[in-house]
């Protein structure tokens, strides 16, 4: 168990709330007069649930603020600061779940809105097959904050205004390149969870998103080359932007997507891949992160996200990948975007094996879904991306772990007949139960006899799961790890879209098959 | 829900609020409920209501935007502050244009009071339906029911205003045999609650799943296809196709070519194949303006084949000479008159039928190509008949030159349907019935 120093935990009665240190400014002045009589909304809320039968209610009251700042060249497309406020009623009647939400956060709004999530729970459960049971959870009482350093919100726009010009005038500096996007997108949530068990958690979070795609257009031959910042977004402040050598990046981004309009093609066939942390993220992603969903396993996203070549019955015996491979959920991992103190379900934040020594061993599960495969207790993998969205079963980040050697990404390609080596994430599809997948990339270098001979282009790589995993015979050391991820994972109906990180080093997989994907359209 | 007067009052707060030298103001409303269920049995529901207002304005030609959930006095007056802050903030925007004046709009019909009012314990009765006939079939029910409810109202410092709102109501249901062998989909929407037919969804989606049964694996490859309106859909929806003018004109897009020219005016498609957006097509009846006040066009984007128009913005339209498209309401119809799937199925010497796809993303911009895979239910069809069910392929496939001349054997009648990956936003398309479809890789899943 990690130890989380950053997390304060009070006692299980229930009392008074810690509040969250608030940036000074306008819009947090204006929160702080509603944080005063949160408690005492919460409370209303759950008394009314208790009063209408709910077995059991709780009330998420949240604040999303978000600033985004496209540019393009040389100029600013927008700059834009978004104010989400809001809270959700959720209540079991009879075991079935009802919900709503309102953005009008009024002691009345709020006994109306507690109101409509029971009558919707009692209308269903008429017609209900099977009663909802949740896993037992102590009751918490705690404040948290995300693992920032340096809050974006603060920072003045001027600062963050020429720094994206920066990197476009970077890009364009260099010939042959034609556009340069670049944007930034910080997200600062205001949580606060309130349960009919005693539950009562703030939590301030702090995620940023900045990236740039660079085009190099041949209008010769009508040809056209990208080439995307390699770096996803983290659970970090502004001292993000600051670290990086973005600068650094932009210039590579820029010389590799003119080269890309000159670069061989690639000749389809089997090659031995190393591939970098900043495309392999992706690829955990999608086939060991959402084939581990339990809710995915039991059908529950049979209708839309889909179901999962891991069922119940594989759990501690089926062989996932190579003895190499160590896969682990992790809510507690700093700088990750889904690191959290507590779930929705009011679960403290967890680190376990979903994959080790290739062998599938566990599941992503909450509170709904543990009984159900006969647990305990949940892992807390339960979130919602809104106030105004159900929670329900979401990824934690899901990371490999790196090599016991400190193997570096040379090690890996000096051991490579034939093969490409893969940086940045691409073109990426799965299907709906996580077996056959095919991702490109940003940038593809050939291997040659142990060496890097020269750079590739119309890469995919395409491979079932478990034989991907299992032909995994390379992994980078602990220096070569890093964290990657998404802001926009989607699941669910309705739709929700989650944050997530990856983590992983330098891998190395043997006679992966690789497609050409371009296509001539004379 | 906002009403008409509710939004202009707010507004009208707004602009009111607003020192800057020009300014569009967007309210958009909510009321959106939805019931969930799988493994046969309810998941979640609920609802939602709530609503969003987005301020965007200009000083000296520079531009700030600010939203907030919160329609109170102060916080509007706080929205429109932090816009002015950003904008007296920022460069030079090089593409502002002044903001609409009062503009013209031919109304929608996307409406109906039946939608507002549906009743809860109605819903929950016809899903527990649903999943009542899932039991008797055996097999293991999934789907997602929604109803929402749309009001948008967008208003201009130079004296546009313009309000309209929108229902719809949608179900999906995927059945799964519960030994996993067998899966089925099926999925429609409609703005009129009275036009959803729960029963015939719930029924469809069973039979799919109780036919997909036993499916065999094929070689992957190139084959003839008819891909149902549903799959159609999905490909059309994906983003691998943009029609978008500006990024044709600068030369990153399947509409450009060589030497800085456009494919507008090239015999790129079958020639009965037209591509238009229309939001007054009775069955669509989608939103028929912009955020920024837009009015809706219906034009060609492709007739009879010939690539006839791009869609500009304000400010493409501006620097080409051209009007601005407004929103998209995409409609694909045939020259010809239309032929079912049944004929089509009649009349194939051999073929795979297609009825959804899924995951679906670009792979190389310069062709439209995209990858992606069959889900819940193939079908290989020889001399007329459905033979025997397919396990799922993944394919590749430009999506251009699918429809190139050639390539497209038979043309259905348009459908409203909406992408199962995209919400329900709904397109009105056909099955098609094509020569040649590139299948890549086999898939494991069902």
């Amino acid at each position: 168990m990690i130890r989380r120093d950053f997390l304060k935990v009070a006692s299980t009665a229930v009392g008074a709330v810690t509040l969250a240190p608030w940036v000074i400014e306008r819009e947090a002045a204006a929160a702080a007069e509603v944080d005063a009589v949160k408690s005492a909304f919460a409370e209303a809320a759950l008394t009314r649930a208790k009063v209408l039968g709910a077995s059991y209610a709780d009330i998420r009251i949240n604040r999303y603020r978000s600033e985004t700042i496209f540019t393009r060249e040389r100029q600013v497309q927008n700059v834009a600061r978004n104010q989400d406020f809001g809270f959700g009623v959720r209540v079991l009647v009879n075991g079935t779940w009802g919900f709503a939400a309102s953005s009008l956060v009024t002691a009345d709004e709020i006994r109306r809105v507690t109101t409509v999530a029971v009558d919707i729970a009692r209308a269903n459960s008429r017609f209900q097959r099977k009663r909802v049971r949740l896993a037992p959870v102590e009751p918490a009482v705690a404040s948290w904050k995300s693992a920032f350093e340096k809050d974006p919100f603060d920072v003045p726009l001027d600062d963050k205004i020429q720094f994206l010009l920066a990197i476009n005038d970077t890009a364009l500096k260099t010939s042959g390149v034609s556009f340069v996007n670049s944007s930034m997108r910080w997200v600062n949530e205001q949580r606060f969870l309130a349960t009919s068990e005693g539950s009562r958690i703030e939590q301030y979070l702090i995620r940023g998103d900045p990236q740039f795609n660079v085009t190099a257009v041949s209008r010769a031959t009508g040809d056209f080359q990208t080439r995307r910042s390699l770096r996803g977004p983290q659970a970090r402040g502004y001292e993000y932007v600051e670290r990086f050598p973005w600068q650094a990046d932009a210039q590579q981004a820029a010389e590799e997507a003119v080269a890309k309009l000159n670069a061989k093609s690639v000749e389809p066939g089997r090659y031995d891949l190393v591939i970098h942390p900043t495309n392999l993220w992706l690829t955990i992603h999608e086939s060991a992160g959402h084939s581990t969903e339990l809710d995915r396993a039991l059908w529950w996203e049979a209708d839309y996200a889909g179901t999962s070549f891991l069922t119940p019955d594989k759990a501690g015996k089926l062989r996932f990948g190579s003895p190499l491979v160590n896969i682990v959920a992790d809510r507690m991992q700093p700088t990750a975007l889904a690191t959290v103190a507590y779930d929705d379900d009011g679960v403290p934040a967890q680190r376990w094996y979903l994959v080790k020594d290739g062998i599938f061993v566990d599941w992503q599960t909450s509170r709904e879904l543990a009984p159900l495969i006969d647990r305990a207790k949940s892992y807390g993998c339960t979130n919602a991306d809104s106030w105004r969205s159900v929670p329900f079963a979401r990824m934690p980040n899901v990371s490999l772990e790196p090599g016991a050697q400190d193997a570096s990404l040379d090690d890996l390609v000096a051991d490579v007949e034939r093969g490409i080596l893969v940086y940045g994430d691409g073109s990426w599809s799965i299907d709906q139960q996580r077996y056959n997948f095919q991702f490109g990339g940003q940038t593809f270098w050939e291997i040659s006899k142990g060496k890097i001979a020269g750079m590739l282009r119309d890469v995919a790589y395409q491979s079932r799961s478990t034989d991907f995993w299992g032909a995994c015979d390379g992994l980078g050391g602990r220096s070569t790890y890093e964290l990657n991820g998404s802001f926009v994972d989607g699941k669910g109906e309705p739709g929700q879209i989650g944050v997530v990180s990856h983590g992983c080093p330098v891998a190395r997989f043997r006679q992966i098959n690789v497609l050409n994907t371009s296509v001539s359209m004379t | 829900m906002l009403t008409e007067a509710d939004a202009r009052t707010i507004t009208n707060k707004l602009l009111g609020y607003v020192t800057a030298d020009d300014a569009v103001v967007f309210i958009e409303s909510e009321d959106y409920s939805h019931l969930r269920f799988a493994a046969n049995t309810f998941l979640t529901s609920g609802r939602r209501e709530g609503a969003t207002a987005r301020v965007t304005l200009w000083i000296d030609k520079r531009r700030g935007s600010a939203s907030t959930t919160d329609l109170s006095d102060a916080a509007l007056k706080q929205a429109v502050a932090d816009a002015q802050t950003f904008a007296k903030l920022a460069p030079v925007d090089v593409e502002y244009l002044p903001s609409l004046m009062q503009q013209t709009y031919r109304p929608g019909q996307g409406w109906v009071d039946a939608t507002a009012r549906i009743d809860l314990s109605v819903r929950a009765r016809q899903i527990g339906d649903a999943i009542a006939q899932s039991e008797k079939a055996k097999v293991i029910g999934a789907g997602f029911h929604q109803v929402g409810l749309l009001a948008h109202a967008s208003a201009t410092a130079h004296g546009n205003f313009h309000y309209e709102r929108g229902s719809i109501a949608s179900l999906g249901m995927t059945a799964r045999t519960p030994d996993g062998a067998g899966s089925g989909y099926f999925a429609r929407n409609h703005y009129d609650v009275a036009r959803l037919d729960t029963g015939r969804i719930a029924r469809e989606s069973i039979r799919r799943a109780s036919e997909s049964k036993g499916a065999r694996m094929l070689p992957a490859g190139s084959y003839p296809v008819i891909l149902e309106a549903q799959a159609v859909a999905d490909l059309l929806d994906s983003g691998g196709m943009s029609f978008d003018a500006r990024n044709a004109d600068e030369g990153r897009s399947v509409f450009s070519l060589p030497g800085g020219a456009t494919r507008v005016g090239t015999p790129l498609f079958d020639p009965r194949i037209n591509i238009l957006s229309d939001p007054w097509r009775p069955q669509l009846a989608t939103f028929i303006a912009s955020e920024e006040g837009v009015p809706a066009r219906a034009m060609h984007l492709v007739r009879n084949g010939v690539v006839e128009s791009l869609r500009y913005s304000r400010f493409w339209a501006q620097q080409k000479s051209q009007q601005p498209s407004g929103p998209l309401a995409l409609v694909m119809e045939p020259s010809t008159p239309g032929v079912s799937v049944e004929d089509m199925i009649k009349t194939a010497t051999r073929a795979l039928l297609v009825s959804r796809f899924f995951y679906i993303r670009n792979v190389d911009p310069r062709s439209a190509s995209v990858t992606g895979l069959t889900r819940d239910g193939v079908w290989y069809i020889e001399n007329g008949e459905i033979k025997y069910p397919v396990r799922n392929f993944r394919f590749n496939q430009s999506i251009v030159l699918m429809l190139g001349p050639g390539n497209v054997d038979a043309i259905g009648v348009p459908e409203r349907v909406a992408s199962s990956e995209g919400g329900v936003e709904p397109v009105l398309v056909p099955a098609l019935r094509l020569n040649s479809f590139n299948f890549t890789s086999q898939s494991d899943a069902i």
